[in-house]
């Protein structure tokens, strides 16, 4: 028997049941919807955080010292270690472009032109370069030593006026002081630069270290508080060391330097480093790599669960299947009296059980796509569903049919023909 | 025993079920049936009436002797073999007509050319065709239950005779059916073995099995005797030598070969 005519038999038959042919399918539309759904969001969750990574990122090398057991994500358990002479020498190495302390100023408001601004996010503190300057749309960066800021879109055009270059930004810190900037740059996007600061757009100004960071640091960024010269005194918790090009020998190059100069004794981290502190520096994709890690065990973990309704579904469909072969044991002995062989009654029922099967697939992939879409929605990211989900689904389908099928259409077709004939 | 124009043989069959203690369902029958000719089979139930309509139908194979259909030895055969002969050369009749719920009377009539690997248009004419000779070309869209008992079988017929087969075996093929379509649809019957295909008719009603040319009697899975029957008017009618006149001509009343379907059913032209 051909395949279409084996093909018009099963859907006949499919549709002398609906109801019952679509709560079987039900099972397996919920199922697969289910596995798409958190496969798509789990897509688009890693899209929108890798497509955040710029290209300019990825020769910067994110540092801080932290207990070796610890496990978290970026500046967990970190220390205050780190000098600015530290970092001053490490950009002295021939392997690295360029090294600074990182640091977040808490501040509480900005205000320009008799308008105050919430700034909760707070100042941030770095070198120069951390500000690319094919990222600067207006200006240029800031210098170490000054009290200039760089700005972006976000922060810009938070007043009612925009704020352009050379203008000056009064910040009240979380202390109390205020300090004054001038604005000498502004950056093409509101989004964050590094995984130190999240990706997401906000009003940001970034500063450099010296003076802010020095003068301005409290409670423990304070640093060992002993008197000394304030540059060494003041300690960094995370550092940031640039290669000079983002090939990966120059990256492991300029970590390795890095690595050897600051736990050398000549570094003034070394004196806490040791058993119980490490250094751990890493690029972007390799920070995100761990979060990445992560989201892919909780996404595995509720795939899974997800997956069990699947075969709830194919244990609907086998079961379905049974009862419709006794149902149909009749029509079988017919069937085998009138010359189907075997194979017929066999294709027959696997048929019915793959419609059902890819019916259900077909349906559940486009709901799950459209769940994922609502959900990506929801939580403001680019849905991503590649087109393979869709033949992957179909192929699912037909395996849930053949597998949840095989067993009663092997049933149908041992049936014995005068039996069958026989059967009320 | 057993000659070229024999369409079955049967040596020596016996047929045991194991059922607590063996049960001889037939006991040592040999028989032959000539191509083209037309044979009752009698007995009280519990006969082997039905085993033996398995054994010809290929439904069945023997416990020892040997049964041939169509010059094939079904017990030498494999499943898919015998499979293909009953397809291929038996046609089977029921009592309960059993048709497919789900098929229209066109479809059903189709299905067992589907087995046979035919092209669906190739199928569909030569279902078309023999619906038309049946009488039933106006009913081919309609659902069994939306049929008539006598319709019903006529669509039975027309499907056991779809692929042209050697024999068409039909059990108790009136059983479910009121007096006047039981001759319309025996009729039929004959009208087909006029034309030459080989019918057992399975009964154990004397009228019925009074228009074959001869009936075999069952009788506890042997043959008791095999009545041979003349022929009443030359045209196929035949009378039983030694069997109720009586009935037999009543139920021949009022009929002509040339006769065949419900009176207001439009019949084809150029049967």
């Amino acid at each position: 028997m051909k395949l279409r005519q084996s093909f018009r038999l099963s859907w006949r038959s499919i549709r002398g049941h609906r109801l019952r042919s679509a709560l079987t399918t039900l099972g397996v539309i919920i199922g697969v919807a289910a596995v798409i759904a958190f496969v798509a969001l789990g897509a688009s969750l890693q899209a929108g955080i890798i497509g955040d990574i710029s290209p300019d990122d990825q020769r910067n090398l994110y540092g801080w010292a932290a207990d070796p057991d610890t496990e978290g994500g970026p500046l967990a358990g970190a220390q205050f270690v780190f000098t600015q002479d530290d970092m001053d020498d490490v950009a002295e190495l021939t392997e690295v472009e360029a090294a600074y302390g990182y640091a977040t100023i808490d501040a509480q408001s900005v205000t320009y032109g008799g308008e105050t601004s919430l700034q909760g996010e707070g100042l941030i503190a770095a070198g120069p370069s951390y500000i690319r300057e094919s990222s600067i749309d207006e200006g240029s960066q800031f210098e170490m030593g000054e009290r200039e800021a760089v700005i972006n879109p976000a922060a810009a055009g938070q007043f009612e006026e925009n704020v352009s270059v050379g203008e000056d930004l009064e910040i009240q810190l979380a202390t109390g002081a205020t300090e004054t900037v001038t604005v000498v740059g502004i950056t093409d996007a509101s989004e964050g630069l590094s995984p130190f600061e999240g990706f997401e757009s906000a009003p940001r100004i970034y500063v450099p270290t010296d003076p802010f960071y020095a003068d301005q640091a409290v409670g423990p960024a304070a640093g060992d508080g002993d008197g000394d010269d304030e540059a060494t005194s003041v300690r960094f918790l995370a550092i940031v060391v640039e290669s000079p090009t983002a090939d990966e020998d120059d990256v492991d190059a300029a970590r390795a330097a890095a690595i050897a100069y600051l736990e050398s004794d000549e570094a003034d981290a070394s004196e806490f480093l040791g058993e119980d502190l490490a250094i751990t520096l890493q690029t972007s994709t390799e920070l995100l790599q761990q979060l990445e890690d992560i989201l892919d065990l909780l996404q595995n973990f509720i795939v899974g669960i997800a997956a069990i309704s699947l075969v709830v579904g194919s244990i609907g469909i086998a079961n379905i299947m049974l009862v419709s072969v006794t149902e149909r044991t009749r029509e079988i002995g017919i069937m085998k009296a009138v010359g189907a062989q075997n194979r017929d009654v066999l294709g027959l029922f696997l048929t019915e059980a793959i419609i059902l099967g890819v019916i259900g697939a077909i349906l559940g992939t486009i709901l799950g796509l459209v769940a994922a879409a609502l959900g990506a929605w929801y939580i403001d990211l680019p849905l991503v569903y590649p087109l393979e989900y869709v033949a992957l689904a179909i192929a699912v389908g037909i395996l849930v049919g053949v597998v949840s099928g095989l067993y009663p259409a092997w049933q149908a077709a041992k049936t014995d023909p005068i039996d069958a004939l026989r059967y009320e | 025993m057993g000659t070229s124009a024999d369409a079955v043989t049967l040596t020596d069959v016996r047929k045991t079920y194991h059922v607590g203690e063996p049960v001889h369902a037939l006991d040592g029958v040999s028989l032959s049936i000539e191509q083209g000719s037309h044979t009752a089979i009698m007995g009280p139930s519990g006969s082997g009436k039905s085993t033996l309509m398995n054994l010809v139908g290929c439904l069945d194979t023997p416990t020892s002797g040997e049964v041939s259909v169509g010059g094939n030895r079904i017990a030498e055969l494999t499943d898919r073999e015998r499979t293909d002969v009953r397809g291929r050369d038996v046609g089977f009749v029921f009592q309960t007509f059993n048709l497919m719920p789900r098929l229209t009377a066109l479809e059903n009539v189709a299905l067992p050319q589907l087995f046979q690997g035919a092209d669906r248009e190739e199928r569909y004419d030569r279902a078309r065709d023999l619906l038309e000779r049946v009488g039933l070309a106006d009913r081919a869209a309609h659902l069994p239950r939306e049929l008539s008992g006598g319709q019903r079988q006529r669509v039975a017929l027309a499907r056991a005779l779809v692929n042209d087969p050697a024999i068409v075996l039909a059990d108790e093929p009136t059983g479910n059916l009121d007096t006047d379509t039981e001759a319309e649809v025996l009729d039929l019957f004959e009208t087909f073995h006029d034309a030459g295909t080989t019918l057992i008719v399975v009964t154990h009603e004397r009228h019925v099995a009074e228009r074959a040319e001869r009936i075999v009697h069952l009788l506890d899975g042997e043959i008791e005797w095999i009545e041979e029957l003349d022929d009443v008017d030359g045209d196929g009618h035949r009378d039983a030598d030694g069997g109720d006149g009586e009935e037999a001509t009543a139920a021949l009343e009022g009929e002509s070969d040339e006769q065949v379907g419900e009176p207001d059913d439009r019949q084809p032209e150029g049967r």
